[in-house]
């Protein structure tokens, strides 16, 4: 469950980015961020993942307050959260493995556990033949799907895309819903920032609007 | 624990590997640096240590009112020997003075036929320890000598003593300035390239920071992998020196026209070498330390 409290975050200067913002996220939903540029899609995401601090308001995750979090305790926090960017952000010197490895070794995990829960994660998103290439080897489409499997293969209780199929085509973007939806089934909350309104006529789900950093729409989705 | 140790310094050795020319420009920045400093410091070393055997030549000459009754000369150079700073005593006679300024007049010495045999006067030089070779120690000597036997003049070079001491005292003077501003340079140049270097792998730190890295989990391969460049930067500045000192210095240092044939160039001591490698690695360590404060942010 996450929880907004009139949450406010401004970078100095008259406008803010996100404007007294109060939402109720269930466990296991699957949220559209929608907005125009600018809008505060990518400013709300990164305060749920503590790398910004709201100005004001509070921001509850499964009930703990991470507003209040000191430096030491946001790695936790972030070990439950998987992020997904519109620019993948790989490591272009490790090999597929060593990327998705990582966030396992930044947990701390056993060698063989790491091992086997990558290549599981690979074999997911279709990419388990190709764990000694280099991110700029493959297309983009493979990277998404590669920072995808980052992002799941910790198992995260909160999934967050931001922009996800922005440099990607329509058949690409397709094949990537598919691996969110797939989480979103085995109970992860999946919160996915785009300006693409295709998307969510194609895959609906609840939609919220942010325009200049305020709420304006919260509609549910009207499965058919 | 274990597992932990073993991932750190795979990570770091791995960094390395994948990215090899920031390694390498972190290492020759370190070992061109700590060659500077050690290089510096040889020179000071050195020049001291030339400075020092210029000091075999002080001594002090005691000329007496009237020359030692022959059987007496023992039992004064006895007396003399027991003075702590004295090394060895000579007597020289007014006959061995006389014959002494003869050779050295060479083919002018026909001026001295006729004269007195007991014109010049009769004296004791006294050579010093090495550790008395300086202004306080001579005048020591002089204080007791001018005790024990009838003096009528002492020579011992106050003037030169005086401008030697000047000039060490300078050397360690301008030795201390000069390398301590090449310390503070090579510290500046070293962490500023770390810092280029970690600036060319920010997105990695960041990276680490969103998957849930702890701050000591990010930086630890980063330290591991400062001291081991600073450790490569030290062994390679002390193979550079080693060459330039065998192939370069020693070859030159005979051509100098103030090195005395005896003179062994001082290379550093064992010791110094390692703490030339330990300096490396500190330098290092700590380049990267204040570099990882200011690119790590959670």
């Amino acid at each position: 469950m996450i929880q907004l409290f009139n949450v406010t975050k401004s970078y100095g200067g008259d406008s803010a980015a996100v404007k007294d913002l109060s939402l109720q996220i269930p466990k296991g939903d699957f949220i559209y961020v929608t907005g125009a540029s600018g809008a505060g899609k990518t400013t709300f995401l990164r305060m749920l993942y503590a790398a910004e601090k709201p100005t004001r308001g509070q921001i509850l995750i499964n009930g703990q307050n991470i507003t209040r979090f000191r430096s030491h305790q946001i790695p936790h926090l972030r070990r439950k959260i998987g992020v997904v960017f519109q620019d993948f952000k790989l490591l272009q010197s490790r090999t597929v493995y060593e990327n998705v490895a990582f966030a396992l070794e930044a947990q701390g995990k056993k060698r063989y556990e790491v091992s086997k829960k990558v290549y599981q994660a690979l074999k997911e998103v279709g990419l388990e033949h190709r764990l000694q290439r280099k991110p700029l080897e493959l297309s983009g489409g493979e990277q998404q799907r590669i920072a995808i499997a980052r992002a799941l293969v910790v198992d995260p209780l909160i999934l967050l895309a931001d922009e996800p199929s922005g440099n990607l085509d329509q058949d690409v973007t397709h094949e990537i819903m598919e691996l969110f939806k797939n989480a979103n089934a085995r109970g992860t909350t999946v919160l996915l920032a785009t300006h693409d309104h295709s998307l969510h006529q194609r895959f609906p789900r609840r939609v919220i609007t942010l325009d200049k950093g305020k709420l304006v729409s919260d509609q549910q989705a009207h499965l058919s | 624990m274990l597992e932990n140790i073993r991932y750190f310094i795979l990570r770091a050795v791995r960094n390395m590997r994948q990215w090899p020319l920031l390694c390498t420009a972190a290492i020759l920045t370190m070992a061109v640096a700590l060659a500077t400093v050690a290089t510096f410091f040889l020179i000071v070393v050195n020049i001291e240590q030339l400075a020092q055997s210029w000091t075999k030549e002080i001594q002090v000459i005691a000329y007496l009112d009237k020359a030692v009754p022959p059987r007496e000369i023992s039992k004064t150079i006895e007396k003399l020997k027991k003075i702590p700073e004295v090394a060895t005593v000579a007597y020289v006679s007014p006959e061995a003075a006389l014959q002494r300024f003869r050779r050295r007049l060479g083919n002018d010495s026909s001026l001295l036929q006729g004269i007195s045999r007991n014109l010049l006067p009769a004296s004791f030089e006294l050579g010093l320890h090495p550790d008395f070779r300086h202004q306080q120690g001579v005048e020591k000597v002089v204080r007791q000598l001018e005790n024990s036997i009838d003096i009528e003049d002492l020579r011992y070079g106050q003037g030169w003593l005086e401008r030697f001491n000047a000039f060490v005292d300078m050397l360690r003077f301008v030795g201390m300035i000069l390398g301590g501003f090449l310390l503070f340079a090579a510290l500046f140049i070293v962490s500023n390239t770390i810092k280029l270097t970690l600036y060319a792998r920010r997105d990695e730190l960041e990276i680490m920071a969103l998957v849930g890295a702890t701050m000591r989990f990010i930086k630890v391969p980063f330290l591991l992998e400062g001291a081991l460049q600073g450790v490569l930067g030290g062994l390679l500045s002390l193979v550079f020196l080693a060459v330039v000192f065998k192939f370069i210095l020693e070859q030159s240092i005979q051509s100098f026209w103030l090195t005395p044939a005896d003179f062994q160039l001082l290379f550093l001591t064992l010791n110094q070498q390692i703490t030339l490698v330990v300096g490396g690695m500190a330098l290092g360590l700590l380049g990267s330390l204040a570099s990882l404060r200011k690119f790590v942010r959670i």
